[in-house]
């Protein structure tokens, strides 16, 4: 093991003590970064020092710090979870960085995702879409037996990338328009592939565009940069599969949605 | 209850109309090169008679151009609402605004097509009153000399220069929109997504070089 | 079936200091193993239809357990709040979980079946479970399957289209499902909807980041909760018939671990101070193969799968203080001491005896790594025998976070893993009805303590925490509000103000203190303490050694913390520094749980009670109990309570891998 060199790095952190106060940039230095320290470390090692010399401490959010939770989440230097394909903020590390770097940080930005302070936002919008039956329909103890129906290892693949989505919001924050149409198409995708989905689907799919609307986030705009900065890199393929759904819902479905109006 | 929700006006409806519109558009900019490529046909007749042809359709002209009138009011209307809508959802910008790279598809021009649109709108206009609204003149044989007016038009260097910096926008516009309208109706798939988006560079390249060539080549090229 | 004594006993039972212990009644159906649930369930009494809205539950915590039981309730029609310090309840540490979720339908024909899963769980938890708790989580376990497909979990399938299953941890049948390496993320995604599903219902309401600071009892049962809104700071009590736990484990007290960084034991330890009994907290998992400790600044652990097990081998070089590189250092000086000491299981070991065994080798300094506190798994012979292609399929993912975390890329040189903090078999005490010492207040999920014994197997944590939440404590809630006794109580009572007195009092000393030192910073140190002498290998000296030092650190965090900022509004070094006050008091109670077990069992590992190969000793006839143990009072000693366990249907025998 070679004796660790440690970086000076320079941060303009997003300040805003809350929703009323306007924000602004501010500018720290911390000269003793090691390479192998997380992102979230040296903000934790940031905040260590305000404290000590009685500031207030840097708020972000983090839970697992290995990418799964979807509670983290920073704009790094413009791009929404930092410049790495396929990982979330908590999985960045400072190796990525030199001595001397500047880094900004800023929030996700989205006005459905209200400011809490500094980088903390509430998300809850996302559960939102996902309450307007982003779920099957099943009662506990309802279930026939898991083998009743075989599902082909193609679908079962393709709804489990879509299912993978952790929920973390990059995709608003990275999207020019600030748009929640991954999200939401990665749940209608996931129970597209799916029997199970089935017979909820065209209701699915149009209480769920209606929920995202009324939270406020934009139209998609077909920018891709949301699938550039997913962690789980999610296919904006899935956001196609969601209209063509859409599309039949309001058409081919009409006799269901005529039921299901009643 | 608030106002009624609107399927069709929803996020996903507003551009499944401006794609169909788009799309539309897109035909009629092909068509209408394809008629004007017989500009470079050295028997000037054949232009007028193509035009001839298209004028002696009498009401069904009136019908088509209706229809594309009123594709284009949707395409507008659709194009103008999308965007204040976007611009809603974020009204605190970021500082620091990057490019995630590949495979995001967000270039300038899918960040700029409500300006590439708009300068489209007032080509058309200004385009309309130079080409049907102005005064056109009359071959010997009595039929209008669409031919003869688009040459003295272009041996104007102003109107070349405002031409060609006006349609060059038909790139900025088509080389986002032509995917996106695909992907904004559902059309698209994991086999030839990427042939699609580059259909839309390749569409967009040849109906720019289609249309900058004919003001061109008249400029330097006829002699009247 | 009556009810526990009523709360007002217990300071009457403080004063018997010398009488007998409190019994412990589990409540254990009598009849037939097979039979216990069946009976049970017919013999509990049931709530009207129409009366079930009558009834608020409230449920703390939307991880597995907690999220799958406010889902079930509200289906049945109880009117349900949910509460959770995380933004979405979908962010509760289960999503974490990577490996799988055990059940017994034996799609691999391999001679699976409810009573061999039965029996693999009594034996992996080293006979310290309660035999009727595992018997039933093993008969429930395949309707969890079940209804998971039916919410559409993604779990992996083959070609055929039939689940495909995996074995797990040990086990010698495939019996592990599993959703890529996602499976905690997936099942909690399936729960999560559920839960979700009932709130469109309006059945269930959500109340997301609100911290659970302390229980209300009122004439001794639970009836409501204190939290913290921590969007605001502002406190918020909340009244119902009855409250779930479902707060997870503490692995935390140890502050590096593979929990989450929000995952706590203040709801648990909360109530314990209330009168509800901590059973065997001394039992904590560490498992084998995590990516170690790179300095300081480290802020939690992360897990790496145990499959990289089945074909990387485990060394250290034979002599201490080798500073070579691994790839220096020649085969003949190399220390493969897994396959040396247990030549019928090499790597394959269970995770306690692997972590323990490189925790001894690097003790007598022949770790590896800067720090010295890792031992390599080396691919470099899996990889000569199979071909990168065949190593970079099976565990490409693993190698690429491993690379991205240490900067070393494990195709090159062996990977460094050491032993982390994992899992926390121990929690708060309930009976076979999952309910604690205090009426009306029950624990789901890794917060109790009933199934896994001394030693959780792999895969088994999801399996107990969906079967806790869908399909158990459905039907022994009911029991209990059908009951009756359970007066009309609204906030505005006494009870509820005095809480809320005392959990203001809390915060407003700890926002006093105005020291020297933040919380973060003193629970690294009470994190040393513990894995020091409360970790994998524990002695009475040293055992001692933490007691003593964790009051010294209770002290110094009492009377020298700083907390930034204010109490109201986003604090999380606020949130943090109550938490850390009460591991501290959690963690001297694992230390005197540890102590007074002197036996070597599953993930309690006594130096004085192993056999002469250094083997776990297990002490049948002395410590076949449970431990539980009882508040007394701040600073007094608790008071150990016994809940004897009889092995009826699985005969203990010692474990051995040699
Ligand atoms: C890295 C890792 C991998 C694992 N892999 C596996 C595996 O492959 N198979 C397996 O079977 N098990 C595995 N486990 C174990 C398993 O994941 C956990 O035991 C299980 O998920 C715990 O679920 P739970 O519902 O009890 O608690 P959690 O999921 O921890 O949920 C706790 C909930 O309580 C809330 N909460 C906590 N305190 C409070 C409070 N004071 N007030 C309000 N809310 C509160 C939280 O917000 C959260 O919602 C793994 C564990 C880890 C750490
Ligand atoms: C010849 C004229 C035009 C053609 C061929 C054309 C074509 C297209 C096409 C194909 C799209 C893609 C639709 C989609 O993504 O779903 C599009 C988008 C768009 N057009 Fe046009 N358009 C034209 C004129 C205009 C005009 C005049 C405006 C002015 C308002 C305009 C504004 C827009 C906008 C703002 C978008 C992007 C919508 C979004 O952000 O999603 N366009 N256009
Ligand atoms: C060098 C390029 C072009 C030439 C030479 C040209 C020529 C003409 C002529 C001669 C007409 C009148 C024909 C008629 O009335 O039948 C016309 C009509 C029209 N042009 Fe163009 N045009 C050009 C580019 C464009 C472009 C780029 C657009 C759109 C963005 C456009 C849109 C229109 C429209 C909308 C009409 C009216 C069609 C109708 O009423 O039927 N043109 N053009
Ligand atoms: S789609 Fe991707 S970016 Fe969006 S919330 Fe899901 S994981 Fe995050
Ligand atoms: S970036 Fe935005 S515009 Fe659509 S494709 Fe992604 S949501
Ligand atoms: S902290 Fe969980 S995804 Fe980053």
């Amino acid at each position: 093991m070679m004796a660790e060199q440690t970086m000076t790095i320079h941060l303009r952190i997003w300040r805003q003590p809350d929703p009323l106060v306007r924000g602004r940039l501010v500018d720290y230095t911390i000269d003793d970064v090691s390479p192998d320290m997380s992102f979230l470390e040296m903000l934790d090692v940031l905040n260590e020092r305000l404290i000590a010399k009685g500031e207030l401490p840097v708020e972000f959010d983090s839970d697992c710090r290995e990418g799964i939770c979807g509670s983290c989440g920073i704009v790094i230097d413009g791009i929404a979870h930092g410049p790495m394909k396929g990982v979330a903020t908590c999985q960045v590390h400072m190796r990525s960085y030199n001595d001397g770097d500047t880094i900004v940080l800023e929030p996700w930005r989205a006005d459905a995702f209200p400011m809490i302070r500094d980088l903390v936002v509430d998300r809850a919008a996302l559960d939102r879409i996902i309450i307007a039956s982003g779920f099957v329909s099943v009662d506990s103890g309802q279930a026939p037996d898991a083998h009743a129906v075989p599902i082909a290892k193609k679908h079962q693949d393709k709804a489990m990338d879509a299912a993978a989505c952790i929920g973390c919001g990059a995709c608003v924050a990275a999207c020019p328009n600030a748009s929640a149409a991954l999200f939401t198409a990665a749940k209608i995708t996931q129970l597209y592939y799916l029997p199970q989905g089935h017979p909820e689907r065209g209701r699915r799919v149009r209480r769920m565009v209606e929920a995202m609307d009324i939270e406020g986030f934009g139209n998609c705009s077909n920018h891709g940069e949301c699938e550039a900065v997913c962690p789980k890199m999610i296919s904006i393929q899935s956001i196609a599969i969601m209209r063509r759904e859409y599309v039949r819902s309001l058409t081919i479905d009409r006799e269901e949605r005529m039921a299901s109006a009643t | 209850m608030a106002k009624p929700y609107i399927y069709a006006w929803s996020t996903l409806g507003k551009k499944i109309f401006a794609a169909l519109s788009g799309l539309v558009l897109v035909s009629f900019l092909i068509s209408h090169l394809l008629g004007n490529l017989l500009l470079f046909h050295p028997d000037p007749q054949k232009y007028n008679e193509y035009s001839h042809t298209l004028i002696s359709l009498g009401w069904i002209l009136i019908a088509v151009e209706l229809v594309l009138l009123s594709f284009f009011g949707l395409h507008i209307l659709t194009g103008v609402w999308v965007t204040l809508n976007n611009r809603a959802a974020r009204s605190v910008k970021y500082e620091v605004e990057n490019y995630a790279g590949s495979p995001s598809r967000k270039t300038i021009s899918s960040r700029t097509m409500i300006w590439s649109g708009l300068v489209l709108l007032v080509f058309v206009i200004v385009h309309l009153v130079n080409f049907k609204y102005g005064s056109i003149p009359q071959t010997e044989d009595g039929m209008h000399d669409f031919h003869g007016m688009v040459m003295r038009f272009f041996k104007n260097p102003l109107n070349v220069v405002g031409y060609v910096a006006a349609m060059s926008f038909i790139f900025w516009h088509m080389r986002h929109g032509f995917w996106s309208a695909f992907q904004s109706l559902g059309v698209n798939s994991p086999l030839y997504s990427k042939w699609l988006y580059r259909a839309g560079l390749v569409l967009a390249i040849a109906l720019v070089a289609g249309y900058l060539a004919i003001p061109i080549y008249i400029f330097i090229f006829v002699s009247i | 079936m009556p009810l526990e004594p009523p709360r007002e006993d217990l300071p009457a039972m403080t004063e018997k200091a010398n009488a007998a212990m409190m019994t412990l009644d589990a409540k254990i159906p009598a009849g037939p193993i097979q039979e216990k649930w069946d009976r049970h369930r017919f013999g509990v009494k049931l709530v009207n239809p129409a009366n079930k809205r009558r009834f608020k539950i409230l449920v703390v915590g939307t991880g597995l357990a907690g999220a799958s039981a406010a889902a079930s309730l509200a289906e049945l029609g109880y009117q349900v709040e949910a509460f959770f310090i995380h933004d979405s309840p979908r962010r509760a540490h289960s999503i974490a979980a990577q490996g799988g979720i055990n059940a017994a339908k034996n799609y691999a024909n391999d001679g699976d079946s409810i009573w061999r899963l039965f029996h693999d769980t009594v034996k992996g938890g080293d006979y310290r479970a309660r035999e009727a708790n595992v018997y039933r989580l093993a008969q429930v376990s395949n309707a969890i399957i079940d209804l998971c497909v039916a919410q559409g979990v993604p779990f992996a399938r083959d070609y055929g289209g039939y689940l495909s299953n995996r074995s797990f941890g040990g086990a010698q049948v495939s019996r592990t499902f599993y959703a890529r390496g996602q499976t905690g993320q997936q099942l909690l995604l399936g729960a999560y909807q559920a839960l979700l599903r009932m709130v469109d219902a309006g059945r269930v309401k959500l109340f997301p980041r609100r911290e659970m600071l302390d229980l209300v009892t009122v004439n001794g049962r639970a009836r409501g909760i204190v939290c913290r809104n921590l969007f605001n700071g502002q406190l918020e009590s909340y009244d119902g018939h009855a409250v779930l736990l479902c707060t997870g484990g503490y692995g935390n007290v140890f502050y590096l671990s593979t929990n989450a960084m929000n995952s706590n034991a203040t709801a648990a330890w909360r109530c314990h101070r209330r009168g509800a009994l901590f059973a065997n907290p001394c039992f904590t998992q560490i498992h084998p193969t995590c990516i170690p400790v790179s300095g300081e600044h480290q802020s939690k652990l992360t897990l790496m799968s145990e499959s990289l097990r089945n074909d990387g081998r485990v060394w250290v070089p034979k002599k201490g203080g080798d500073t070579r590189t691994a790839n220096q250092i020649p085969e003949e000086e190399r220390d493969y001491f897994l396959e040396r000491r247990y030549p019928s299981f090499g790597n394959l070991v269970p995770r306690d005896v692997a972590s323990r065994a490189a925790k001894m080798v690097c003790d007598e300094g022949r770790g590896v790594g800067a720090s010295r506190q890792s031992v390599y798994l080396d691919f470099s012979e899996s990889i000569g025998r199979l071909g990168v292609e065949v190593i970079n399929e099976r565990y490409g993912n693993l190698f690429d976070m491993y690379e991205r975390i240490t900067g070393e890329n494990p195709y090159q040189t062996p990977m460094r893993i050491y032993p982390a903090v994992h899992y926390t078999m121990g929690g708060l005490w309930v009976d076979y009805n999952l309910m604690t010492t205090i009426p009306g207040l029950y624990a789901l999920g890794e917060a109790n303590f009933s199934d896994h014994g001394a030693n959780r197997l792999g895969a088994s944590a999801l399996m107990q925490g969906l079967a806790d939440g869908y399909f158990i404590i459905p039907f022994t809630i009911g029991d209990y509000l059908a009951s009756g006794g359970l007066e009309a109580v609204t906030t505005s009572r006494d009870e509820f103000k005095a809480v809320e007195g005392e959990v203001r009092g809390r915060i407003d000393r700890l926002l006093s203190i105005k020291g020297s030192r933040d919380a973060r910073q003193i629970h690294r140190e009470v994190g040393h303490v513990m894995w020091d002498n409360v970790g994998m290998a524990r002695n009475e000296k040293g055992l001692r050694r933490a007691i003593s030092e964790l009051a010294r650190l209770r002290e110094v965090f009492w009377n020298d913390l700083r907390v930034p900022g204010k109490a109201d509004g986003l604090n999380k070094y606020l949130e943090f520094a109550g938490r850390v006050a009460d591991y501290i008091e959690l963690g001297e109670l694992m230390a005197r749980d540890a102590l007074a077990r002197e036996e070597s069992c599953g993930g309690h590992f006594r130096e004085e009670f192993a056999t002469e190969e250094g083997e776990a000793m297990r002490r049948d006839d002395q410590f076949a109990h449970v431990a539980a143990w009882e508040w007394t009072g701040e600073g007094a000693e608790p008071r150990r309570h016994q809940e004897d366990l009889t092995f009826e249907d699985v005969k203990p025998s010692q474990r051995s891998y040699k």
